[in-house]
């Protein structure tokens, strides 16, 4: 099975950066590609609990939907999302703060990820 | 490409955009049979190479495809 990494360095005060590398994540969990995010830098703040409800990406007409829900439909399809704790440390987070589901790795973790991963994408 | 065979399932995805359409076929598919047939109708403009390229990596061919009026038809069939 083929596998992509993303990197996902933004946060919530950057809302049209938020869903896209999580979009394309789920797309590729559709096309039977192993897939996980990196939560990075600002990436994390998107974890926190309430944060993907209150965040709203935005449409050019005004309108837009929840980040939430784009997260779920990711996991749905089986995409993994982790954190590592300096990433956390950088926000005063801790783990109790992030919603379920998520990983914590170091950064030995990450890059034996990305040497064992077919594509890394950074965003 | 083969011609249009009669489908087992259809998948209206008119009106949503990516990535749905796309995770919406993905879901459909597994739940199918190999072998059975899908007819998707979309309208995201993107529909043609994103169909194509999930067709090529997943395995599942691409039996058909057209479009009228800006509808794109796929015919699927898992494999």
């Amino acid at each position: 099975m083929s596998s992509i990494l993303y990197v996902h360095t933004g946060g919530v005060n950057n809302p049209e950066r938020s869903a896209t590398p999580i979009y394309l994540a789920t797309t590729a969990a559709a096309m039977d590609v192993e897939v996980g995010i990196y939560f990075t830098v600002n990436g994390p703040t998107l974890l926190r609990k309430g944060a993907a409800e209150a965040l709203i990406v935005p449409k050019f007409d005004g309108t837009g939907a929840p980040l939430r829900r784009f997260i779920d439909q990711a996991r749905d399809m089986g995409v993994k999302f982790y954190v590592c704790q300096p990433s956390l440390d950088l926000h005063g987070l801790t783990r109790d703060d992030l919603i379920d589901g998520v990983e914590m790795i170091g950064g030995a973790a990450f890059n034996d990820m990305a040497l064992e991963a077919d594509q890394v994408i950074c965003f | 490409m083969a011609d249009a065979p009669n489908p087992d399932r259809t998948l209206d995805a008119k009106g949503l955009l990516c990535p749905m359409p796309i995770v919406k076929l993905a879901k459909l598919v597994k739940e199918m049979d190999s072998q059975q047939v899908v007819l998707m109708e979309a309208t995201d403009p993107g529909s043609v190479p994103d169909v194509t390229a999930w067709s090529k990596n997943t395995g599942n061919p691409l039996l058909h495809h057209e479009t009228t009026d800006n509808v794109m038809r796929f015919w699927i069939q898992k494999a």
